[in-house]
């Protein structure tokens, strides 16, 4: 095998490993944070690749080649965070599952929103930010942003107006 | 490591050509652009790797891997994060709570959300480019899945049980 096959073949088994990894992880500990469990499992593993790494390729490696090749772990991890928000928190495809399992696979717009309505949706995410101390809900409804979400609320202003963004969602 | 300085140089040269192209271009549909920018910019990265450093050995070929792996995870951040954190739902809904003090409450926030019109605001914002992109079908308010929406449902699903993410869609 070439070269570059062989460092591209590596790169798809460490991903899938971590895969499942994470979700063996995420089975068994059905509470825990995904994202979290990524990151830990990337860094928690990145030595034992960097040690392995000759064995894991099958080739002698310098130092150098092992720090490339626990660099492309990591990096591999990095990427599975990013796919993880697409099925974790995408409306889209929340939106797609919903007309999947939908009878006849068809859904009328109201339909749609008694499964997964804007009370729904907003509701579950005022819920995470305040679990996440962006910000506080009293009983009567009233929102305090806190420290953590005026500093959020303070980038997606600044991003928005350095990109250009007028308005969304 | 100093081949890591290539896909380093790449993801800033990315960044300004994103953040002027935004800017100045002001294009519909900026994710074609950054699609383009990133492509052409791992192609760079690649001949000028290749030139500098040939593959003789398995670490300059693990170099690199990891150099456009590194490139290209830099590139999807900031993408994800013009898209996700500026674009999305919680950070739009940050957005408002950050600038609108009349929103900050629960049932005003729902129905800011809620809206005047037949769809709410964050179904308007996204059946049209679903139906425009052969995702789903309209026909007198009932939404259907067309070919490439069933795949992509299908995979969510899957996604969904393996990585045990409940419904996903931002519910907990």
């Amino acid at each position: 095998m070439n070269l570059l096959a062989r460092a591209i073949v590596v790169a798809i088994a460490l991903f899938a490993v971590q895969a499942l990894a994470v979700a063996a992880i995420a089975a068994v500990r059905r509470r825990a944070n995904v994202y979290a469990l990524i990151v830990v499992v990337a860094c928690a593993t990145a030595p034992l690749v960097f040690l392995a790494g000759p064995s894991i390729v099958g080739r002698p490696l310098s130092t150098e080649g092992r720090a490339f090749l626990a660099l492309m772990h990591l990096s591999l991890g990095g990427f599975l965070f990013h796919f993880m928000t697409l099925p974790d928190r995408s409306v889209t495809l929340r939106i797609f599952v919903e007309l999947l399992l939908a009878p006849g696979r068809t859904l009328t717009l109201a339909a749609l929103g008694s499964r997964y309505g804007v009370r729904t949706m907003v509701g579950s995410r005022l819920d995470q930010l305040e679990q996440g101390h962006f910000l506080s809900i009293r009983p009567d409804g009233v929102i305090t942003l806190l420290p953590r979400g005026q500093r959020f609320g303070r980038f997606v202003t600044a991003g928005r107006r350095l990109f250009n963004i007028g308005s969304a969602n | 490591m100093t081949r890591l300085l290539l896909p380093l140089a790449a993801i800033v040269v990315f960044f300004l050509l994103s953040l002027i192209t935004v800017r100045v271009a002001r294009p519909r549909d900026p994710k074609r652009f950054f699609l383009a920018f990133a492509l052409l910019l791992l192609a760079g990265t690649a001949v000028a790797y290749l030139t500098l450093w040939p593959l003789a050995t398995i670490d300059d070929a693990l170099g690199l891997v990891s150099a456009l792996l590194v490139q290209l995870l830099a590139c999807l951040t900031m993408w994800n994060a013009f898209y996700s954190l500026l674009w999305g739902f919680s950070g739009s809904m940050m957005f408002d709570l950050f600038n609108d003090p009349s929103l900050l409450n629960r049932e005003r926030l729902i129905g800011s959300y809620v809206g005047d019109g037949p769809v709410d605001r964050i179904l308007a914002r996204r059946l049209p480019n679903l139906e425009r992109g052969g995702w789903v079908a309209i026909e007198h308010q009932t939404l259907r899945l067309r070919p490439k929406g069933m795949v992509m449902a299908v995979g969510t699903l899957a996604a969904f049980k393996l990585f045990s993410l409940g419904m996903g869609g931002g519910v907990k």
